[in-house]
């Protein structure tokens, strides 16, 4: 008669094995339960939202407040477009935050429940905060104005600088044949410029005879 | 709620037993296993399951942009205008009444164009980034229901061979009864 069998037991590799994977296990929960619980406060309490949008509201004033003084002293309007840059900077912003907190709180829940978490926080967005159409608007709107400004600037100062080169030009007219060699003088003037025989011409013309 | 998984399946003294390697012998490691199942579950219930449902009420519910674009909207009107009168005031420039009144009106028009294409937005974003929550936390409750189906499999499974096992030992247990029976009866006969 063969005797009762005995129960099986496990094996010296089974029992290594377990006891290596109840050591980690242990470990795990040790040093990095506490904190996972600690990032589950933080995305919980931390606000990026209200970092992001202090630099928006930088950026925008930034961009926009020094022109923005030129055109106002013109008597130009553009409080509008600044607005607008504001709003549409803050809410970028505001999106991007929120995306933040959203991240970090999926991140955790996902190392919680032992799924795949994307190892980071989102902040990266912070340094490539989106411009908004409105603030790109605005840039483009003060751009245009000052060059314009910029522009009758210069063709004024064109116009003025031919001006009074035009009336430096004289020339003398000259006499019938027989009667000397020169006769009287005539001087350019603002919008006319003289030649060298005191014949007058247009604007722009470049026959002037400086003196 | 995990020392006393390790104290009641052979980890008392964890860390400091095995022969100075540190590992305490798992002498039960099935019992382990289920006991650390089943501590992991409690400390997700415990520490997690409230952050969870925040999460889904939050990706069901969140307004914050919309309401901050609301509050923003009125306040950059505000503060726009508030540059531009200091900007006039800072450079003493004089601008007759009439370009008061039509600085005054471009700000308002331009706000409440600008205003609604920001409400428009902030709906937008909203949506966006509930539906992306949502869409994340649903990922992570697909990868949980697939790993618990797999574990609920295994049991399963486990069980089915089990009971079949059981089947085929009855069984051959019934045969060799009768097998037995038989030999002796035929041994009593020939005697």
């Amino acid at each position: 008669m063969s005797s009762k069998p005995k129960k099986a037991k496990a094996s010296a590799a089974e029992q290594a094995s377990a006891a290596v994977a109840m050591a980690e296990h242990k470990y795990f929960k040790q040093k990095y339960g506490p904190l996972l619980i600690k990032m589950r406060d933080q995305s919980r309490s931390d606000d990026p939202t209200q970092q992001l949008r202090g630099r928006a509201n930088a950026d925008t004033m930034q961009a926009l407040s020094g022109q923005n003084a030129q055109q106002t002293v013109r008597g130009e309007n553009n409080s509008g477009d600044v607005a607008n840059a504001l709003t549409g900077q803050l809410g970028i912003a505001g999106n991007s935050g929120l995306g933040i907190q959203n991240q970090m709180g999926t991140n955790v829940l996902g190392t919680a429940r032992q799924q795949a978490s994307d190892a980071q926080t989102g902040m990266a967005q912070a340094s490539r905060l989106a411009t908004s159409e409105a603030l790109n608007r605005a840039k483009a709107n003060t751009e245009v104005s000052n060059a314009k400004f910029s522009a009758i600037g210069q063709v004024a100062g064109a116009a003025l600088a031919k001006g009074f080169g035009n009336m430096q030009t004289s020339g003398n007219e000259p006499l019938p044949y027989g009667q000397g060699a020169k006769g009287r003088e005539v001087k350019g003037t603002f919008f006319r410029p003289v030649n060298s025989e005191g014949k007058k011409f247009g604007f722009m013309s470049q026959k002037g005879s400086y003196s | 709620m995990f020392e006393g998984i390790a104290a009641q399946y052979g980890g008392a003294g964890y860390g400091a037993s095995g022969g100075g390697t540190g590992l305490a012998n798992v002498a039960e490691p099935d019992k382990a296993f289920a006991e650390m199942t089943r501590a992991d579950y409690l400390d997700y219930v415990k520490d997690y399951r409230g952050f969870e449902e925040e999460l889904i009420d939050k990706a069901q519910s969140d307004t914050t942009l919309v309401d901050q674009a609301r509050e923003d909207i009125g306040a950059a009107g505000a503060l726009a205008s508030g540059v531009n009168q200091r900007n006039i005031s800072r450079y003493g420039a004089a601008l007759t009444p009439a370009q008061i009144q039509q600085q005054s009106r471009g700000l308002e028009r331009a706000s409440t164009l600008g205003g609604i294409q920001s409400m428009n937005d902030a709906r937008i974003a909203q949506k966006e980034q509930n539906t992306r929550l949502m869409s994340d936390l649903i990922n992570i409750g697909q990868g949980v229901n697939r790993s618990s189906l797999s574990q609920m499999g295994s049991a399963a499974a486990d069980a089915t061979a089990r009971e079949n096992q059981y089947t085929q030992a009855k069984a051959a247990s019934k045969a060799q009864t009768f097998s037995t029976i038989g030999s002796l009866a035929m041994l009593a006969f020939s005697i």
